[in-house]
Parts: structure tokens; C-alpha cells; sequence
């Protein structure tokens, strides 16, 4: 038994920590906050090769494992970095290769150069070969310059792309984190590109979702690891009566519960991004365990952030708002804690019935 | 990164089942903690002995003094293979998880010679006698003295909250040997025999009605010269050694505390039909989120386990182990009980069964002994994340200045 990063991947970790911290910075988020500017220069993405990681090689990717897109998107996720590693990166990429054949390809090849940038949307119907209606808020949507859509319900759906244009077209609406490209998608008899359908796309998506989780969580991980880093900072640094406030239990305790909750975080995102890799049958219930627990982690170091911080904490100036910011958005993505804790219950009960 | 055995392991991993099987009749079981009767503590002694001569027990330890100079990975994998058969934890495991590894440490060749292999055959038990009834989080102001005695030491004072002192033959010791020097310099590290003369064993009663712990007087007990340990008033140095074990032993690998999450399921399974919709949506919140964690803690053990076999020293990290095991534990324990229903009410069902009253009293002293939460709270925000450490009135006072002129002298 080896639960460790190997060699290579910690050289993965602190490449891509540094490439993160060079070109991104939380503070980005106020500035897209403020006024809507682009966030992905998709370019230098795939020029790093963080779009194509789990694209074959023979489509031009990179051929690594969900545990080496995790190990990077923990760096991503320490920044606020604005960059699809969720929804294209893992899901859209995932899905297409789980659905296969000649279009799906021609796509992980455009992903994987960094043409086009792919998210799934969900929730609209077909009707013919064109598509009409405003689907569920996407990952991603805001950015992305081809939707999948994921057209019908269980057992009978089918996945088809479209290209983002006058007739489908992210709608406009405040953001409460600009770096999560959050948008619902309108669609007016657009024409649609089938990619698949039945039994193949469910099995796809399900796998998809579970690495899109893994990932997610392992963002979650570097941005609450983040949070302790910057309370246990200013813990040191602030003076009250005449000490440090760090030297208070009050404070102390509270930096020491993220600390346990990140540890603890770490070890469910690695073992997530491991089944994803090795354990099929374990996946669905590791990934919903590192996700359920992200989302509580996360959103608890945040709100600690803001606390140990004071009166600083909470002004608009202040990174700690950001991080709290990507925290509420996160922890409802793919479904909030208690769908996870559900799913993770009945894989447990399973074991004992 | 992968959770298989290498060839070996699995060969080792083989040979402890096969043990186990061959030995299921002599198998203490996991609910036998209170070893009040002699007859348990003949039986515990005699399967700690098997253990050892199979080659199981002090994997780790040195060959020359008993051990088999084996790997963590390789006593872990026995450590799992008796809890997956729901085995006791050994009788002897206060020897083995700290006053052993503590001897091989900072112990003369002599101490090491004389002690270490009836500690593993489990022919001489172990305790640990450091808590007092004025000094427990803040061990090093333990009051207990020292007091030299021709070649060696008399003791005198008292002890508390020492589990297995009832049938322990030797303890470790931190007593005071100069209480004029600072409070961490003046103290001393002994092993006492514990059948020497002004030796007082008191049973204490713990809530769960337990007796595993007890207090100890000594009443000018005699300790030779060869059983200091370490250096006259270097005991602190020595002591914290021993402390570092505890931590690992406790929480530190990821084994269950108290109680594993397997047990809760079996428990809730076959209680949740009986349940509103309502109340089963919430108590399948509870099982999820104890399942996740206990996850969590397992594979935060197995972090920690490859770190140790990567020739890692286990640091006050591994603390936070304890601390969410022991949440773990508290509520996997709480809805144990309260799946009971009305029988929640009382100690134990009409048939007499207490069994998960009486995991939800043993819960509370989990955040206590070994290293209450706060205290373990305070060593990770100050070791591991480098938080300022609290303001201290006896830094640095002798000893046995008055609290008047600690609070002066701080000043």
C-alpha cells in the first residue's frame, strides 16, 4: 500500500502551483465582479496541457490520470483560477470519450488544442434535429463556444453539440462567482449535431459526473487549504491585548478544526481521483464522498476565513469573500452535501444488506 | 498510489490469518476492555503471548531485543486483520504503543535487556503513571517527588487515571527530582516496579461503570538507580517521546476508536423500515456522513502509515487523527442509541443488552484521555500550523516559587 503522490506528481503539483500563481490571483474575481471581462485564456491552458490531460494521446492529449488533473486542479483551485478544469477538462472530455466515434474525437481534439471550449447542458428537449428552450444553469456556460447537450431523461436520453451563436447563447444574470462561468443556456430552433444516445450516453455521463466531482473537490481542497493559510497569516500578524489573536484558543481552535477538516478532505479527494482511475465500482460512492465533503469543508473555512479576519474580513477589498463566494456557488454544484450523504449512505448500506 | 499489498505483505498478510483461524477459540473480544477479572487478564496475557511467539507482536522493533525488525506496514497489516475478527486491543498495549518504543528511544542497554521481551510476551504488564489529580493537560507541572535516596530515588504522591495499574507489574514515571529549577527542567523519567513496597492500587469508576482506570499512591517507594531513564531532570525530553507514541497509537494509523461505522449499519440497517420516510431521510443523512468520515479517518490513517514507511517520524500531525476519530466515534455512538427507540430511554433493552448505552458512556472520555481535544488543539495549532503560543505565568519560574511570585515573575 502507497496512499502518497508519487515523484512525478508532486513535480506536477509545484509546476502547475507555480503556473497558477504567475497568472492568476483571487483578486481576479473582483475584477470580474466588477466588470464581466474574460476569464480563460484558453491558449496558454492548452498550452500547459491542463485542457487535454485526460484526452488520448492519439487525439492530441495528454494521456494522464484523473489523479494528475486532480493534483493540478488543487493548484487551480488555491487561486480562484478562472479556468474550465471541471466542466471541460473533466466532464466534457470524459463524456466524449466515453461516447466515442468520429465526432466526439474531432472534439477531444479541438479541446485538447485549446480551438474550442466544451460544457455540458442539461435540461432541454428536442424537437426534430432543432433544439428550443432555456436549459439548467451550466459549469462553464458563459465561456464555453460548444455546448453538449444532454436532451431527454434516464434511459432514453441522447447527447447532442451545438455551437454557441445567435441561436444558442448563454443568458445574462448577476454572477456570484464570475469565475465559475455560470450560465443558463437559451436556445432558439437551434440545430443540433447528434454525438449519441440510450444506454451509452447514461453510463458516460455517470462516470463523467463522478470525475467532474473528484476534480471539483480537489479545487475545493487547494481553495479551503488556502483559507487556513490566510487565517493562520493574520492570526500571527494581528495584535489584540497586547498578543497575537493566533495565541487565543478561540482563534487557535478554529484554525486547528480547518486544518483537521482539509486533512481529512485531502485523503477523500485523492481516493476519489484514485477510483476514478483504478476502482469503477468504487467511483460513484468515492466521489460522492469527496464532493459531500468538499462542499461542507470548503464553505465552513471560508466563513472561518472571514471570521478570524475581523472587521477586514468582510469588506469588499478583502480576498476572504472570494473564496467565501466560490464556496456557495461549489457546494451546490452536482448536487448540494445531503444528495451526496444520500448516495453515500445507500453504497454503505448496500455493504451490509 | 495504490491500496494493494506487495507480494510480501500479502504473504504476511496470509500467514496472520491463517494465525487468527488456527487460534478463533482463544480470541479475546472486542468488548472485553474492562479486564476486571484475574481470569481475563490470564486469558488476554496468554493470547498476547501466542501473538508474540507466532512473530506478531513488536513487528517493528529491533531483533536484538525480541523484535523482528519488520516494517509499520507489516504490524499495520496485523492490526487490521485482528480488528476485521473484532480481536481486543492487546493487554499489554500501553508497553507496547509507549513505555516500550519510549525504552528503545532514550533506555540503557541494560533497561532494553532486562525489560523489553517480557513486555512483548506480555509476562510483565505495563502502565503509565503521569496524569495527577493537579496536573493532567499541563504534565509537566506534576508534583509528585523524587527525592534521592542513597544510590537511587523515593517516591511520593499520587497518580491518576492509570488504566491497567490494577494488573500492571511496572509503570513509567515522571516525577519531580528539583522542583528549584523551571517546571519542565526539574522533572525525571523511572521505571517503577509496581510490587514494591508503598504501592496503593484504587479502582475508579468511570461513567460508562467501567473500572479500567485507577489512581496510585506511592508512599516512599523505592526506585533504583538503574531505572532512570534518560538523564536526572532530563525527564520532560524523554517524556514527550512517549507522548508522540500516544498520539500515534491514538487515531494516528485510522483504526476505529471506540466503535467502527460497519457496526452502526448492521445496527441501523434492519431498523430503518420501522421508520417515518421523514425520519429515515435524516437518520440515512446521519449514516452517510458518518460513513464519509470514517472513510476519511481510514485513509488519513493509511497517509500517515505510508509517510512511517517511508521512514517519516510521526509528528504532532497525526493528532488530528484523535480529533476526528473521536467526533466519529461520539456520533456514530449517539445514533446507535437513539436507533433504539423507546429502549433509548433506559440502560439497556428487557433482555438486558447495554451494548450501545454503554458505547455512548465509554464516548465522552474518548475527548479526554490520551490528549483532550483542547490540548491537542493547542500542540497542532502551535507545532503544525506555527499559530503564537499562549502567554505562560511559569515560563521560566523555579517550580517552587508561590503562584504570587509566578504572576510577579511573568511580569
Amino acid at each position: 500500500m502507497n496512499f502518497d503522490l508519487s515523484e512525478e506528481q508532486r513535480l506536477l503539483q509545484s509546476t502547475a502551483g507555480q503556473w497558477f500563481s504567475d497568472r492568476f490571483a483571487p483578486a481576479d474575481m473582483r475584477r470580474l465582479l466588477a466588470d464581466d471581462g474574460q476569464c480563460v485564456d484558453r491558449a496558454a491552458l492548452a498550452d500547459m496541457g491542463f485542457l487535454g490531460m485526460l484526452v488520448d494521446p492519439a487525439h492530441g492529449g495528454g494521456g494522464l490520470s484523473v489523479l494528475d488533473l486532480a493534483v493540478v486542479a488543487e493548484q487551480a483551485g488555491r487561486v480562484l483560477a478562472p479556468v474550465p478544469l471541471v466542466s471541460t477538462s473533466a466532464e466534457a472530455v470524459v463524456l466524449l470519450r466515453g461516447i466515442g466515434g468520429r465526432h466526439a474525437e474531432a472534439l477531444l481534439q479541438s479541446i485538447a488544442a485549446g480551438r474550442e471550449l466544451v460544457t455540458l447542458v442539461d435540461g432541454v428537449f428536442a424537437d426534430g434535429d432543432t433544439v428550443s428552450g432555456t436549459s439548467r444553469p451550466a459549469l462553464g456556460a458563459d465561456e464555453a463556444t460548444v455546448y453538449l447537450l444532454l436532451i431527454g431523461e434516464a434511459n432514453r436520453r441522447s447527447l447532442a453539440q451545438v455551437r454557441r451563436g445567435p441561436d444558442a447563447s448563454p443568458v445574462s444574470q448577476p454572477a456570484l462567482d464570475p469565475t465559475r462561468a455560470m450560465a443558463r443556456v437559451r436556445l432558439e430552433h437551434a440545430r443540433i449535431a447528434p454525438l449519441g444516445s440510450g444506454g451509452a450516453v447514461d453510463s458516460a455521463l455517470a462516470r463523467a459526473r463522478c470525475v467532474a466531482m473528484s476534480v471539483l473537490a480537489a479545487e475545493d481542497l487547494g481553495a479551503a487549504a488556502r483559507c487556513l493559510e490566510l487565517a493562520v497569516a493574520y492570526g500571527g500578524e494581528r495584535v489584540a491585548f497586547g498578543r497575537p489573536v493566533g495565541s487565543y484558543q478561540a482563534i487557535k481552535h478554529l484554525c486547528v478544526d480547518m486544518f483537521v477538516l482539509v486533512e481529512q478532505l485531502r485523503s477523500l479527494v485523492w481516493f476519489a481521483a484514485w477510483a476514478a482511475d483504478h476502482d469503477p465500482e468504487q467511483l460513484p460512492m468515492a466521489a460522492a464522498a469527496a464532493k459531500g465533503y468538499a462542499a461542507d469543508a470548503f464553505e465552513r473555512c471560508a466563513e472561518a476565513c472571514i471570521q478570524v479576519h475581523g472587521g477586514i474580513g468582510f469588506t469588499w477589498e478583502h480576498d476572504a469573500h472570494l473564496f467565501w463566494r466560490r464556496a456557495k456557488v461549489d457546494r451546490l454544484l452536482y448536487g448540494d452535501a445531503a444528495a451526496h450523504r444520500d448516495v453515500v449512505a445507500e453504497a454503505a448500506l448496500a455493504t451490509v444488506s | 498510489m495504490d491500496f494493494d499489498d506487495t507480494p510480501e505483505e500479502a504473504l504476511w498478510r496470509t500467514s496472520v490469518r491463517d494465525f487468527i483461524g488456527a487460534h478463533g477459540d482463544e480470541l479475546p473480544g472486542g468488548y472485553e476492555r474492562y479486564v476486571d477479572r484475574e481470569e481475563k487478564v490470564v486469558q488476554r496475557k496468554r493470547w498476547q503471548r501466542l501473538l508474540y511467539e507466532a512473530g506478531f507482536v513488536g513487528v517493528t522493533w529491533p531483533r536484538e531485543y525480541g523484535g523482528r525488525d519488520g516494517t509499520p506496514m507489516q504490524q499495520a497489516i496485523v492490526t487490521q486483520e485482528l480488528a476485521k475478527v473484532g480481536a481486543a486491543t492487546l493487554i499489554n498495549g500501553i508497553g507496547l504503543g509507549m513505555a516500550g518504543p519510549t525504552l528503545i528511544a532514550h533506555g540503557s542497554e541494560a533497561q532494553k535487556r532486562r525489560h523489553l521481551l517480557p513486555l512483548l510476551r506480555a509476562d510483565e504488564i505495563w502502565c503509565q503513571l503521569f496524569s495527577e489529580p493537579a496536573a493532567g493537560s499541563d504534565l509537566a507541572g506534576v508534583t509528585m517527588r523524587a527525592i534521592r535516596d542513597g544510590d537511587g530515588w523515593r517516591v511520593r504522591g499520587q497518580k491518576v487515571w492509570t488504566s491497567g495499574a490494577h494488573y500492571a507489574d511496572f509503570g513509567i514515571l515522571v516525577a519531580r527530582t528539583d522542583p528549584t529549577l523551571p517546571k519542565h527542567a526539574g522533572l525525571s523519567y523511572f521505571i517503577v516496579d509496581m510490587h514494591v513496597p508503598g504501592v496503593t492500587v484504587r479502582p475508579l469508576r468511570q461513567m460508562s461503570g467501567d473500572a479500567a482506570f485507577n489512581e496510585v499512591f506511592f508512599d516512599d517507594s523505592p526506585i533504583p538507580m538503574e531505572n532512570l531513564v534518560g538523564e536526572v531532570n532530563g525527564g520532560w525530553r524523554v517524556a514527550i517521546t512517549t507522548l508522540m507514541n500516544e498520539r500515534l497509537m491514538i487515531g494516528g494509523g485510522g483504526a476505529d476508536l471506540g466503535i467502527g461505522v460497519e457496526e452502526l449499519l448492521k445496527h441501523a440497517a434492519p431498523h430503518l423500515s420501522d421508520l417515518t420516510p421523514e425520519r429515515r431521510a435524516l437518520v440515512r443523512q446521519e449514516l452517510g456522513q458518518c460513513y464519509i468520515e470514517a472513510l476519511a479517518c481510514r485513509l488519513s490513517g493509511y497517509r500517515r502509515l505510508t509517510g512511517l514507511s517511508h521512514g517519516q517520524i510521526p509528528g504532532p500531525e497525526a493528532s488530528a487523527g484523535k480529533l476526528a476519530g473521536v467526533a466519529l466515534a461520539r456520533q456514530i455512538a449517539d445514533l446507535g442509541v437513539r436507533l433504539l427507540g423507546d429502549d433509548a430511554l433506559f440502560a439497556g433493552d428487557a433482555r438486558g443488552d447495554r451494548h450501545w448505552q454503554y458505547v455512548m458512556s465509554s464516548s465522552p472520555g474518548l475527548a479526554i484521555a490520551g490528549g483532550t481535544n483542547e490540548i491537542l488543539k493547542n500542540i497542532i495549532g502551535e507545532r503544525v500550523l506555527g499559530l503564537p503560543a499562549e502567554p505562560r505565568l511559569d515560563k521560566g519560574v523555579p517550580f517552587d516559587a508561590t503562584a504570587r511570585q509566578r504572576v510577579e515573575a511573568a511580569r
